[in-house]
Formats: C-alpha cells, structure tokens, sequence
C-alpha cells in the first residue's frame, strides 16, 4: 500500500509540473484553448494527492504528523483553496504562481524524508499528547490558515507589481496578464479574511491541548512565539483595514510581511530542536 | 488558373474617388453578374469597405483578366479609364493570395489589428458565393483566408490593446477596477474630448456620472445627456470622494486639482482613485500621483501607453507574416494539384504503378524468356502510353483556355486523383494509391529517369 501512495504522490507531483506549465503558457500567451488542461492537470493531480495521502495514512494507521507530513498536507490545503479561487473568480493566473508552490512543498517533503519520520523517537509523554482529536483538527485548521495566507500573500505581490506599472505608466506586455488592482486587493483581503479565524482557531486548540496535559513552559517553545507573531500580524492587517481603512499597498505590504513570518515559522519548526513542539521536525 | 486583384485603399486614392468606386451589398449581385459575364473572368469577389475596394478575380490569363477587371470598373462607375488606373494598385499571381491574407488579418488596414475587415470580406464572399461567382479557386481561397484572419487573432495579440485616447483610457481603468459595472465617474470641465471618454467608459458599464463645470448650465445639459448630476464647482471635493475615475479637461491655466486637496480626500477612501487628465495646461497637479491609491495619466501618458501598443501591434504583426507566409505554403500546395503538369504526371504516375503491379502478376504466372519479358513489358507500355496520350494532350491544351481548371477539376475526378483530406472510405485507400503513385513519380525523378520505363 505505501508502495502504491508513493507512485500516486510522484504522478501527482508530475501533474502539479505539468498544471505549472501550462498555467504559465496561459498566462504567456493567452490562449484559453489549453487553459482547461491546465485545471484538468491540477484536478487529476489533487484527486491523486488526496489518494497518496489516504493510502499512506491508513497504511502507518493513521497520519503520522511529521515535519514532511505536515508539509504535503499544507500543499494538499493550498491546491484546493487554489481550486475554491478559480471556481469563484474565473481566472487562471493566480495558478501560475499557486499550483508551483504546492509543487515545490511536496518536493521538499519528499527530499526532506518521508522515510525520516522522527515519531518512532518519540518520548511517551509526546505520543500522549499527540493522542487526542483535538490535535488533530489543530493540524488541519492551520494548514488550510497558512494556505489563505498564502494567496493573500500572492495577490499582494500581484498587486504591488501591477501598483507599480500603473504608478509608472508603463504599459507593457505582462501588465495585460495581471488581473486588475482590485481583484488583487479583495481577494489578498478576503483570503486573510477566511483564514484569519481558521488559525485562531488551531491555535487556541493547540493551547487548549498543552494546558491539558501540563506541558511546562509551553509558551516558551520557538514555534508557539512565532506563531503568536503571525496570528498579531494579521490581526493588525485586519485591524487597520477595517478601522483605518488600510488599502492597496501598506496592506499588501503587511501581508506580506505576515507570510514571510509563517515561512520562517516552518523553516523553524523543521530544523529547531528545542521546545516541546517538535513534532514537525 | 490566374489570379487577378484590381483595387484601391486608402494608401492609394483619396477618399473623393474611394467613395465612387463601392459597391454596396444592394448592388453586389447585378456587379458581380456583369463581371463574371465577361469573356476573360471565371470567378469573382469584390471587396468594398469604406477604406478600400478591391476586386478579386480568376482570369484565364493576367493581361487580359486585369485589362477587363479595369474596363468593368470604369464602366460600371462612369468613369474615365486613364484617370482611375492612376489610384489603383493591380497585383497578379501569387502576390494576389498574400495580399488577401494580409487584408484578412488586417495588416493592410488603416489602424492594423483592427477587428471588422474579417467580418467585411466575409460577406463580401458571402454575396459572391450567393452570386454563385465563385468556383473551387476562391472558395479554397477565401476560406483558407478566414482560417488565416482567425488565428491571426487567437495566436498574436494584434488586436489586443486599445490604439485611441479614449480607449486606453478604458482600458487603464479597467487594470485598476476590474469590471466597471457600478462605479462613478466625474467630469470635470464639459468638453468634448472628455465627453467622449465618458462615452466610453458608460458603454462599459459605468453608472453614475457625476459633471463639474464652471459653468453651471453646461454642466446640467452635460450631466442630462449622460442621465447625471450636475455639481456646483464649489462641491468639487465632495464629488471627487464619491468618484471613482476623473476626466478632467477644463481650461484653467493652474491646477484645478493639488495634492494638498486631494490628499485629505484620499486618506477616507479604500477604493482607489483613477484621475485622467486630458487638458492642456493640465488640470491636475503631476504631484498626486505620489498618493496611495490615486493613479494619474495625462494626456501624454495616454499617448504614451498608446504609441507603446502600437509598438507591440508592429512586433505582433511580424509574428503574423510569419502566419502568412505558412498558409501562403499551404494554400499553393493545393493550387499546384490544380496545375496542368502535377496533373498529368499524376495521371501517368498512376497508369505505370497499374501497369507495373499488373505486371508482376502476369510475369509470375508464366515463365518466359528475357526476350519474351522484354517484349511483354514494352506491350505494356506501348497500350498505357497509346491511352494516356489523347487525353494528357487534350488536357494540356484545354489548361490553356478560359475553363482550364474545370477540365482538371474533371480529369483528376475520373482518374481518382481527388483531394480526398477530409473524406473517409473508399477515398482513404484512393489517397493511399495516389501516395503510391507519388512516391514513384518522385522515385524517378530522383532517379532522373522519365514516367516509367516506357519513356513516355
């Protein structure tokens, strides 16, 4: 079975390339002839993600929850918020930008080790704390959250470049591929929107689980301060749009500055070795 | 086959003598009649557009098909042959089917990648198909040409960015508001340039248009054009909060609008603030632009942004030459099929591949002696040559006549040389045998021997 997870993960990962590319071609040229084949490559490439991730898991019986793990399951999140955003917004070019990033996840899950799993090593108080429903939904919420943040992220950059062209009035070739400055805005606005409450949410059951089993100075660990810098982040970004009416560009900004902090919080919990949340190493 | 073109376009003849020389559609039928009437032309289709009239025929020689496209021209209009051959452009031959593609993806235009010329030469075709002028030329002709304009346009981008003040001024605000459908516009100062790109920007979707004028009257008579409201000029900063995009024009010697204005306005709004400037002094303080969220062109930006696609319509169209040239290749592989000499070798092509395969079959049932061999195959050869040789002659002469395609069209119908592309059946294995029968044919010529052993 683990044999038949892996062949689907790598024919996924094939198909995201292939989705990539024709994205691109999209973009490039235009041409909305081959444009479907582009949602087609990424539709078959999730079904079989979906299907590598379920054969996996009920071949280790149940999701191991490491680092490598986590991180498809992030990619697995963000191809189908991807998928929800072309349904709503009936355009492609987000894909070129989104489907390689869920590409580049799974690659370096995949050279990170899916063979490494560091759960076998794990103290007896871990296994406990990992026991429970809680943890989890802890682990979905958050990976749907960094998956909205990540389009927002995306639609901000968007947004400053084609900021920048129209405050340059240059009007050039790729200006005409970008989606306009306020679809940019409202879906980098709205994605933070869905996803802010989503890692509220994982956070505070995340908490909730590490009072429960007494974890000492759990609030001290790496990942949970990082965290915690995320989630104020976007509370500011949401804060100073609604109140302050923040727009266009101090908003894509922070948005930005806000998915960086989740990508260094990821490259941490990976590669820190201290605290008690190092499940994800 | 000779193709023939005799036109005029607004590279040629002024607009005094393009307008005599059209041809509505009310009269395409009775026009189109009256030249295919005529001793030298076989096919017809004219061409008429307010830019250029163009008259495309198949004549059984060049000379003779331009001469009598001009005298019907002069005839049919009433006007003085000499004087009108001065405005017209006369092309023959395979230059004939690279113009009408490059007309077709409107390289040949006016403002190049404009969009209607297709639809006109479409129904210029149109009514000479109902005519019934056209024959097997032009409808493969006309057609492969509309195949051309089509991917012209799906596969190079000519005719994808706004080429007029107006337009790129929709088309900025389009960048920065996506769909225009609810936003408000303001006119500041009632001009007719601004009215336009008002014009425009209502056409694609705008709502609300709000018009401040100096003058008050102008702008209520504006405004009830555009179904608006009319502002005072002292709420001039009350309506550039509710406005979306700005079109400014009024002849104010300062600026109308500064940034220490504007600022105070912009800092309230979370949508942003689209600003064109068309006057000359300009209206608008260059400044604002430093605003988060304003975005101001003005009248030279505009022209910038058109001269830059302009520029990229020039790179698109060498993109489709490029096209061109490609369905020129197409189009003349077809049309040699159509010629006297292919046609004949593939006639003779085809009788040797029987001849040999009958051949072999006899050969291998009786047992004959290198003489007697020799003997049977020059028997062979001497019936196949006897046969073809009355019909490839007469075929060769009748080429020459004003029908000649026709007895082509006929001889590769009976011989079963017929294009058979988009047939199935039966036509699949003729197609396979006339392949047989190329493959011979281009054997010997690499051989450098005749048709044959026959020496025909």
């Amino acid at each position: 079975m683990l044999e038949v997870a892996f062949v689907a993960f790598w024919m996924a990962m094939a198909l995201y390339a292939a989705a990539t590319v024709l994205y691109v071609y999209h973009v490039v040229t235009k041409r909305v002839a081959l444009s479907w084949y582009a949602t087609f490559a990424t539709g078959a490439g999730f079904l079989l993600h979906t299907a590598s991730i379920g054969l996996r898991s009920s071949a280790t019986d149940g999701t191991e929850l490491s680092g490598s793990n986590v991180l498809v399951l992030m990619a697995w999140a963000l191809v189908l918020v991807y998928f929800v955003l072309e349904h709503l917004v009936k355009r492609k070019v987000y894909g070129a930008l989104l489907v390689p990033i869920a590409l580049l996840a799974m690659l370096v899950a995949q050279i990170g080790g899916l063979s490494s799993t560091v759960l076998a090593e794990l103290r007896p108080e871990q296994a406990a704390l990992l026991d429970n429903w809680r943890v989890g939904i802890h682990v979905a919420v958050i990976a749907f959250a960094n998956a909205g943040f990540l389009v927002s992220a995306a639609a901000s950059l968007m947004y400053l470049v084609l900021e920048r062209q129209l405050k340059n009035r240059r009007s050039s070739k790729f200006m005409s591929r970008l989606p306009s400055l306020t679809q940019t805005d409202t879906i980098a606005r709205r994605a933070v929107l869905w996803a802010f409450p989503g890692y509220t949410a994982g956070m505070m059951l995340g908490a909730l689980r590490a009072i429960e089993t007494d974890v000492a100075l759990w609030w001290a660990d790496p990942r949970v301060v990082l965290s915690g810098l995320v989630w104020l982040v976007f509370a500011t970004y949401q804060f100073l749009r609604w109140r302050r009416g923040w727009g266009g560009r101090q908003g894509a900004y922070l948005s930005l500055a806000g998915f960086v902090l989740v990508v260094i919080l990821a490259v941490v919990a990976r590669t820190v070795p201290s605290g008690f949340h190092i499940f994800g190493l | 086959m000779h193709f023939v073109l005799v036109g005029l376009s607004h590279k040629t003849a002024p607009v005094a003598i393009r307008e005599k020389l059209t041809f509505p559609a009310a009269v395409q039928e009775d026009a189109l009649g009256r030249l295919t009437r005529l001793e030298q032309v076989n096919e017809a289709v004219i061409v008429s557009t307010c830019n250029r009239t163009e008259v495309y025929a198949v004549a059984s020689s060049d000379d003779g098909g331009v001469d009598a496209v001009i005298g019907f021209l002069a005839e049919y209009h009433d006007l003085d042959r000499h004087e009108l051959t001065r405005y017209l452009y006369i092309i023959t031959g395979e230059a004939v089917v690279r113009h009408l593609f490059r007309v077709v993806a409107s390289l040949d235009s006016m403002v190049v990648g404009e969009a209607q010329i297709l639809g006109q030469v479409k129904e210029a075709y149109g009514h000479a198909q109902n005519t019934g002028t056209t024959g097997k030329a032009y409808n493969k002709l006309f057609r492969q040409s509309f195949e051309v304009g089509k991917r012209v346009r799906t596969e190079t981008a000519i005719g994808e960015s706004a080429v007029s003040i107006s337009y790129a001024a929709v088309e900025l605000a389009k960048k920065v508001f996506d769909a225009l459908d609810g936003r408000t516009i303001m006119i500041l100062g009632a001009g007719k340039m601004s009215e336009l790109t008002a014009k425009h920007l209502v056409s694609n979707g705008v709502t609300r248009v709000l018009v401040v004028n100096r003058t008050f009257e102008r702008a209520e008579e504006m405004a009830a054009r555009f179904n608006g409201d009319a502002l005072p000029y002292e709420r001039l900063y009350e309506a550039l909060g509710q406005a979306d995009i700005v079109i400014s024009s009024t002849a104010a010697t300062e600026y109308v609008i500064t940034k220490a204005d504007l600022a105070p306005v912009s800092r309230h709004r979370s949508a942003p603030l689209f600003l064109i400037d068309i006057a000359v002094p300009r209206d608008i303080d260059p400044a604002v632009n430093d605003l988060s969220g304003v975005f101001l062109y003005d009248i030279d930006d505009l022209s910038g942004v058109v001269e830059s696609n302009l520029e990229e319509r020039m790179v698109e169209a060498r993109r489709a030459e490029a096209i061109i040239d490609e369905e020129i290749g197409v189009f003349f592989s077809w049309a040699e099929s159509m010629e006297v000499v292919p046609t004949v070798a593939a006639i003779r092509a085809k009788a040797e591949v029987i001849r040999q395969m009958e051949l072999e079959k006899a050969l291998r049932r009786l047992d004959l002696s290198d003489r007697d061999r020799k003997t049977v195959e020059a028997l062979t050869c001497a019936i196949v040559n006897k046969m073809l040789h009355g019909p490839t002659a007469r075929l060769k002469k009748a080429a020459t006549g004003k029908d000649g395609y026709v007895y082509m069209d006929v001889a590769r119908a009976l011989y079963g040389l017929e294009d058979t592309e988009d047939r199935h059946g039966p036509g699949a294995f003729r197609n396979l045998l006339n392949m047989r029968a190329r493959e011979i044919v281009e054997k010997q010529k690499e051989t450098g021997e005749g048709i044959g052993d026959c020496g025909a």
